[in-house]
């Protein structure tokens, strides 16, 4: 096993991946910037050095001063956790030149996934299902007849596009020609390039993803869906459960054999995640996350599965203790974000000094956080502050532990989404399980949070 | 870093807050340790930076002078040694890092008051490693 493994992030994740280390006996170095000189990560790692001041590009991102760190140390590994340098292909060939061991997939594998065309045309020659789309439509009669092959409706988009601009959403030929004029000349008003291309439009889907683990000997393994269809308008997860509720079963199988075969085909190794959108039982892969996911403790309340213990397992060149007979999920888990932000400002992230807290407990809850009564949360970084995470048996005494968790959750000095969580976990749709990735839209946000003061 | 690095680093976190706050004392116990700071409020100018001086010793008048990277601490030949006169700008050490030399480079001229660290010692980045006695140039 490694001697000593550097964590390169901090937060909950530093922490989850320094509990990991321990329990496999191998001494950790934190690396901390000057603004989280008194964080947990800090203290509960064998060693901390600071890498540089607050802002993330000069501590966090600062790769020469962490490569350093591993070196002057002695670390023979080095765990990226999620964000920051997690999915930089660059940096994991830095830490290969170094002789120091990446916990995460080769360098190319990252590479490839990055770039969202590149990874799109690796799932289509291994069967992997995308959105359908057309090239570059050269005019209208071009368009017509793309649109005429992927089916109605369609999204027209700007290949040089940005910030929804350049794109239309088209119902019907009718459509077709006002929309492709004003989709062109908006594109080339806005970035002098009126090429445009057309993707199908995938109405109301759900985001279900598919965790997967690959040793270096080839085998991969799924360890089943997450349902992260409770997204902020900014589509970032706040609410993740497994199994997605409501899915029916055929869905789930090809969800997980595409996933493996994907996995297969990518020569993927470690743990990663497929993410995919889910409408009228089809799916069409989105995008292939290289790294732990920071909702992974759902999968691995129901799994039993270590993730984090079997990436570093699987970096050091073991193979995986088990096979895909042998995983069977029991029960069912939910986990809640508890951010510090305002979600009366649109989830603006909140800072401040955060003055009490209370952390659930009990029966099928595990929180893992970094918060301490005292703490600062400086500007700089993610504002995710705790995951609260319940099992049950059934969906139902699963969501009834949340909703008892998240009453027992107090955090005070700065604003959080806690409030929010429980709304969302009392809607009816909710409970009835499967919705879809707008549900959490302005009408929900006007009725419920700005009645909540 | 060792235990105390990691209390004091905590302690210039606290003092900052302290500042940074406006309050007048501010205490925090987690397990193993309590720390307890306050201020007078006649001391309108106390800063971090002061705060962290004080602590090492030296008063106002040092320029202290901290590592921008992680690396090892090479002194040069003949290494300084507190006493030592310099003039500034003048090169007292380097750190190495990622086997490049950092010099580490005098801002003023006067005597070195305290050379924190020994040679070859790994150093963060904002480790103190000299203080520079400007009053006694």
């Amino acid at each position: 096993m490694f001697r000593k493994v550097l964590v390169a992030n901090r937060g909950e994740i530093a922490l989850r991946i320094i509990r990991a280390c321990r329990e496999l006996g191998v001494a950790t170095v934190a690396i901390f910037s000057e603004a989280d000189r008194a964080a947990l990560h800090v203290r509960l790692a064998d060693e901390a050095f600071c890498v540089g001041p607050g802002p993330a590009a000069r501590s966090y991102l600062n790769i020469p001063n962490i490569i350093s760190t591993a070196l002057i140390t002695g670390a023979d590994a080095l765990h990226p956790g999620y964000g920051f340098l997690a999915e930089n292909a660059r940096f994991a060939q830095i830490c290969a030149d170094h002789g120091i061991t990446f916990i995460g997939p080769s360098p190319r594998v990252i590479d490839q996934m990055g770039d969202k065309a590149n990874a799109k045309q690796v799932m289509q020659s291994a069967g992997v299902p995308t959105i359908p789309g057309s090239g570059i439509l050269a005019t209208l009669e071009e368009a017509k007849a793309s649109a005429k092959s992927i089916g109605y409706p369609v999204l027209l988009k700007a290949t040089a596009g940005g910030g929804g601009r350049g794109m239309r959403a088209v119902e019907s030929e009718r459509d077709l020609g006002s929309a492709f004029a004003s989709a062109q000349s908006e594109a080339e008003a806005n970035f002098q390039d009126g090429r445009l291309y057309m993707e199908k439009l995938i109405v109301r889907p759900r985001h279900i993803e598919v965790q997967i683990l690959a040793d270096t000997r080839g085998e991969v393994v799924h360890l089943g869906e997450r349902d992260c269809s409770i997204q902020k308008p900014s589509h970032q997860k706040l609410i993740e459960e497994t199994p997605a509720p409501n899915l029916p079963a055929d869905v789930r199988e090809e969800l997980c054999s595409v996933a493996v075969r994907a996995g297969q085909a990518c020569g993927y190794t470690n743990a990663g995640t497929l993410e995919f959108l889910v409408a009228a039982g089809e799916i069409y892969f989105m995008e292939m996350n290289t790294r732990i996911q920071v909702e992974h403790p759902v999968t691995e309340l129901i799994y039993g599965v270590d993730l984090v213990k079997e990436q570093i397992r699987i970096a050091f060149g073991e193979p995986l203790g088990f096979g895909q007979a042998d995983l069977s999920p029991h029960g069912h888990a939910i986990e809640c974000r508890i951010n510090a932000e305002d979600p009366e400002r649109d989830f603006a992230p909140d800072a401040g000094r955060v003055t009490a807290v209370e952390l659930p407990g009990g029966p099928g809850i595990r929180v893992d956080t970094h918060l301490f009564a005292g703490l600062s949360i400086p500007p700089y970084y993610d504002s995710l502050l705790a995951k609260i995470v319940a099992v049950g048996r059934t969906r139902a005494s699963a969501l009834s532990r949340m909703e008892r968790a998240l009453a027992e959750t107090r955090i005070e000095g700065v604003k959080t989404t806690a409030a929010i969580c429980r709304r969302i976990l009392e809607d009816a749709r909710f409970q009835e399980g499967g919705v879809p990735i707008d549900f959490l839209d302005e009408a929900f946000l006007r009725g419920h949070v700005l009645t909540e003061a | 870093m060792t235990f105390d690095d990691v209390i004091e680093s905590r302690v210039r976190a606290l003092a900052e807050a302290l500042v940074r706050e406006g309050l007048e004392a501010v205490s925090i116990a987690d397990g193993e340790i309590e720390i307890e700071l306050s201020r007078s409020p006649s001391e309108p100018n106390a800063s971090p930076a002061s705060a962290t001086e004080d602590a090492a010793g030296p008063g106002p008048e040092y320029d202290v002078l901290t590592s921008d990277v992680v690396g090892r601490v090479r002194f040069l030949r003949p290494p300084v040694t507190a006493g030592s006169a310099i003039g500034a700008d003048r090169e007292l050490a380097f750190v190495e890092a990622l086997g490049i030399r950092n010099p580490v480079r005098s801002r003023v001229a006067g005597r070195v008051a305290v050379v924190y660290v020994e040679e070859g010692q790994a150093v963060d980045y904002g480790a103190p490693l000299f203080a520079i006695d400007r009053s006694r140039v």
